[in-house]
């Protein structure tokens, strides 16, 4: 066998600060995302503005400000993650607000310190009952997002279908069963977020980062990883080369659910209370538009964990932003739709250039 | 109504598809027009059909010149192009697909439904056609739905109507249909072009023939003068072209049996399918589109469902429900339309090079990175990959070079059984060469059993030891040795053996 030419390496051109720019521009898909995040930070420091007595209490005032806007979006945050996840398969999942609220009501009834509380009615109390209570809500939400896999990798029900019914389900089933019901979380329990670390409340923040730095490991050197990416590039092609199209599919929905139960209970933590009809209302739209602005495609085959995080942190920022102008709350939203098309259109732009 | 073509010429870039063809077609006329795939058949037509245009040439309608510089220009002449994939739409009854594009408005503005329904009607009636038109065109079988496509063809006074390989899906019933609305066509003096591989039709209906080669008319005349074996010479030339790589062994001193197939049947695409397989040997698969041959090898990669009939694989039985588990089993299967089925647009050369062996390999689901580098630097120089970066996208590569990378995945998986489907389809002259030499070497060095799928009979003949040919989801003959040349394949492909043993049982 003749050897084969030693294929011709690239020429290294030397480039200026400005082309090396460009270069990533063209080529590395999150450095504009990177980008848009740094300017919104810099406008957001700007607008707090320096008028304090010392550096240190501008700088106690800018972190304060900081871990309110990441601990506020430590919950959706992590349900982002997941929907990048479910759109790289070329899916959606609608039902996560539903979720979050039939995940949140379980890990409340069985946590209740009144007479109908589950856990307690079976004489476990304190830091078993909580753990026992983490445990089950999450294999509740494995469960329930492994339902919606099913109906989609067996029913063959499109995923937007399959997640719009869940989404009506999981809602008015939780709100009729909880009329009128007010129950008692455990004050320890609301230790899993407001446990404070070198007199910081960011235990939410930790999970958010945790959880990141977990599934960016799962979508960069996992075997399940990548096949999510072959399966949302070219489905017939990826199970033309082996890979259990449906398996990897119904892995991906029931991961959903268990980081949605994962949010629910960080949310429960928090606040020590949910409201049935109201809590994750609008919380899918806010997934997905944190996906779509860190990059990630609608079709699928493409998709980035870590851009996931930049487009929550961008929506974030620009909420915090919104309020430090003293913009009226019915118009944020308006912002927050501007901000998805732009960046869908500068990465479009980018990609042809 | 007179049509005639004189001196059409045609190149796409360097590549002459017609060189100075000319021929005539009377109305009231069946004419077949045959050729081997690449023959210019295609262009010929689209270039009647408005669809494209010649270079220099002329086209004469009665003794005038005509141009047609779009599709809609040659209908209004009176020339219907009926496509393989035919132009109706679902989800709509048939009386307004008639009208699809032309709707019948009232004065209003509104679509007229009763003109349409009443003209559809009339129509029918003419053409002797027994169908409801409030009927949903999804309900209807492809015969019918061609039977309504030439309709409309006659609604808007088509005096010549192209079908390209009109029967190709179609049952024998069903062609049976056809074949009589042909003839109606016949009797109201409207020419028809017939475009087909299938001889014995073309023995059936057609009155005269033309046969392209290479872009040139190298044969026409009265059907009933010549003979299919005649016919199909004409196509394939007497010059073989190219030698044969066929090596010296007999397929008789192959190593062990390593596949086995028995009574495989799906009744939609192939039925009754027996054959053995040995180490170190090269089987060609080869009939014409439609014939079911990908359907069977996919069903037995694990990628389709199986009715009924047994798989041996070194003499256990197989029961693969899904590819992966046909891959560890050692079956590896690279598909036809590469972009389609085999190309993941989003990931680099590398990924598309490793993804068959992730699970093979990874350490508690982490892939194991540098195995597969190890495994896909040697598969690269084996191979002759042509490439940049291993991180580049798979599309920046050329078509032979993204093909030699969908088989580096499936030699990296170490298969006993390699099918190759359409293994060189879209690829250049000089990766096509390099592709034969590999699938040789394949079989020669490493015993493995390739199957090697091609509508190219030149392809089986370089490069097989011996070929099943397929017809209508049956294997219609084997051919081995000196049988196995064009002539031969193309008889067998156009259903041939088929046609000796009617005669038989009519005489």
């Amino acid at each position: 066998m003749i050897p084969s030419p030693s294929p011709t390496p690239p020429v290294k051109q030397k480039r200026t600060f400005i082309e090396g720019l460009k270069h990533r521009w063209s080529n590395d898909p999150l450095f504009s995302v990177l980008i848009a995040l740094i300017i919104m930070v810099i406008l957001q420091t700007l607008t707090l503005g320096f008028d304090y007595g010392s550096f240190g209490e501008w700088l106690q005032a800018w972190t304060n400000n900081w871990i309110n806007i990441l601990r506020n979006n430590a919950g959706v945050g992590i349900v982002a993650l997941g929907m990048t996840f479910v759109i790289m398969t070329g899916g959606i999942d609608l039902s996560v607000g539903s979720t979050l609220v039939i995940t949140g009501a379980f890990a409340m009834y069985l946590l209740d310190t009144g007479a109908s509380g589950i856990l307690g009615g079976l004489g476990i109390t304190g830091v078993p009952a909580i753990m026992i209570t983490i445990v089950l809500v999450m294999a509740f939400g494995i469960l329930l997002g492994g339902l919606i896999g099913v109906t989609i990798t067996k029913g063959l029900v499109p995923p937007f279908i399959a997640t719009l019914g869940a989404m009506m389900i999981f809602r008015s089933v939780t709100q009729h069963f909880t009329q009128g019901y007010n129950t008692t979380v455990p004050t320890e329990f609301l230790q899993l977020s407001s446990f404070k670390i070198g007199n910081l409340m960011i235990m939410p923040i930790i999970y958010w980062a945790i959880i990141a730095a977990i599934l960016y490991y799962v979508s960069k050197r996992t075997v399940f990883g990548r096949q999510i990416i072959a399966v949302g590039s070219n489905e017939r092609a990826a199970k033309l080369s082996g890979v259990n199209v449906n398996k990897v599919k119904l892995r991906v929905y029931a991961l959903m659910g268990l980081l949605v139960s994962i949010a629910a209970i960080i949310q429960v933590s928090r606040i020590g209370s949910m409201d049935f009809s109201n809590a994750g209302r609008g919380m899918e739209m806010d997934a997905i538009a944190a996906a779509v602005v860190g990059g990630t495609h609608m079709l699928g085959g493409r998709g980035f964990i870590l851009g996931t995080v930049y487009g929550m942190l961008i929506i974030a920022v620009m909420n915090n932003l919104l309020n430090l102008f003293g913009v009226p709350p019915f118009l944020r939203e308006a912002f927050k739709g501007l901000i998805v098309i732009v960046a869908v259109l500068l990465q479009r732009k980018s990609e042809q250039g | 109504m007179k049509i005639e073509m004189q001196h059409i010429v045609k190149s796409f870039g360097s590549n002459h598809v017609l060189k100075d063809v000319s021929l005539s077609i009377q109305g009231g006329e069946i004419c077949a027009l045959l050729g081997e795939n690449g023959a210019g058949k295609s262009t010929l037509m689209n270039i009647l059909g408005g669809v494209i245009q010649k270079d220099s040439g002329q086209i004469l309608m009665d003794g005038q010149e005509v141009i047609f510089e779009s599709p809609s220009e040659s209908l209004d002449a009176g020339i219907a192009f009926i496509h393989q994939e035919l132009n109706l739409v679902n989800d709509l009854p048939i009386y307004e697909n008639m009208f699809l594009g032309r709707e019948l408005k009232t004065k209003r503005g509104n679509l007229d439904l009763k003109r349409m329904y009443q003209k559809t009607v009339e129509i029918f009636e003419k053409m002797n056609v027994d169908l409801d038109p409030r009927r949903m065109v999804r309900d209807l079988d492809a015969s019918y739905k061609q039977i309504v496509e030439i309709c409309r063809a006659m609604m808007m006074n088509a005096s010549m109507i192209i079908m390209d390989e009109p029967t190709t899906s179609l049952t024998d019933t069903e062609i049976e249909r056809v074949f009589q609305m042909m003839e109606t066509l016949k009797e109201h003096h409207v020419g028809i072009i017939f475009i087909s591989h299938k001889l014995n039709e073309v023995m059936k209906i057609c009155d005269k023939y033309f046969v392209l080669r290479d872009g040139i008319l190298v044969s026409e005349g009265k059907v009933s003068e010549v003979t299919t074996k005649e016919l199909a010479s004409y196509m394939v030339g007497f010059d073989v072209r190219t030698e044969s790589l066929r090596r010296e062994k007999e397929p008789d001193d192959m190593g062990e049996e390593v596949l086995r197939v028995e009574n495989l049947t799906d009744a939609e695409h192939f039925r009754d399918i027996h054959f053995t397989l040995h180490a170190g040997e090269i089987l060609g698969v080869t009939g014409l589109l439609g014939d079911g041959r990908s359907e069977l090898f996919q069903a037995i990669f694990g990628a389709r469902p199986i009715q009924s009939g047994k798989i041996y694989l070194h003499g256990k039985e197989m029961n693969s429900k899904s590819t992966y588990e046909a891959i560890k089993a050692g079956i590896a299967y690279l598909p036809r339309n590469r972009k389609e089925n085999a190309i993941l647009k989003d990931m680099s050369i590398f990924e598309n090079a490793s993804i068959t062996t992730w699970p093979m390999f990874a350490k508690r689901g982490t892939i194991d990175t540098s195995k597969h580098q190890q495994i896909f630097k040697e598969q690269r120089d084996k191979l002759q990959i042509k490439m940049r970066e291993w991180t580049d996208s798979i599309t920046s590569l050329s078509g032979g070079n993204q093909q030699k990378v969908v088989l580096s995945k499936w030699l990296a998986t170490n298969p006993r059984v390699l099918i190759l489907d359409n293994p060189t389809q879209g690829v250049d002259v000089g990766a096509k060469e390099d592709i034969y030499d590999i699938i040789i070497q394949l079989a020669e060095e490493e015993n493995i059993a390739v199957i090697v799928l091609s509508s190219e009979a030149q392809e089986v003949i370089r490069v097989c030891d011996r070929a099943l040919v397929m017809y209508h989801g049956v294997i219609q003959g084997e051919v081995r040795g000196n049988d196995m040349n064009e002539n031969m394949i193309m008889h067998l492909a156009t259903g041939g053996e088929l046609k000796i043993k009617r005669r038989e049982y009519q005489s």
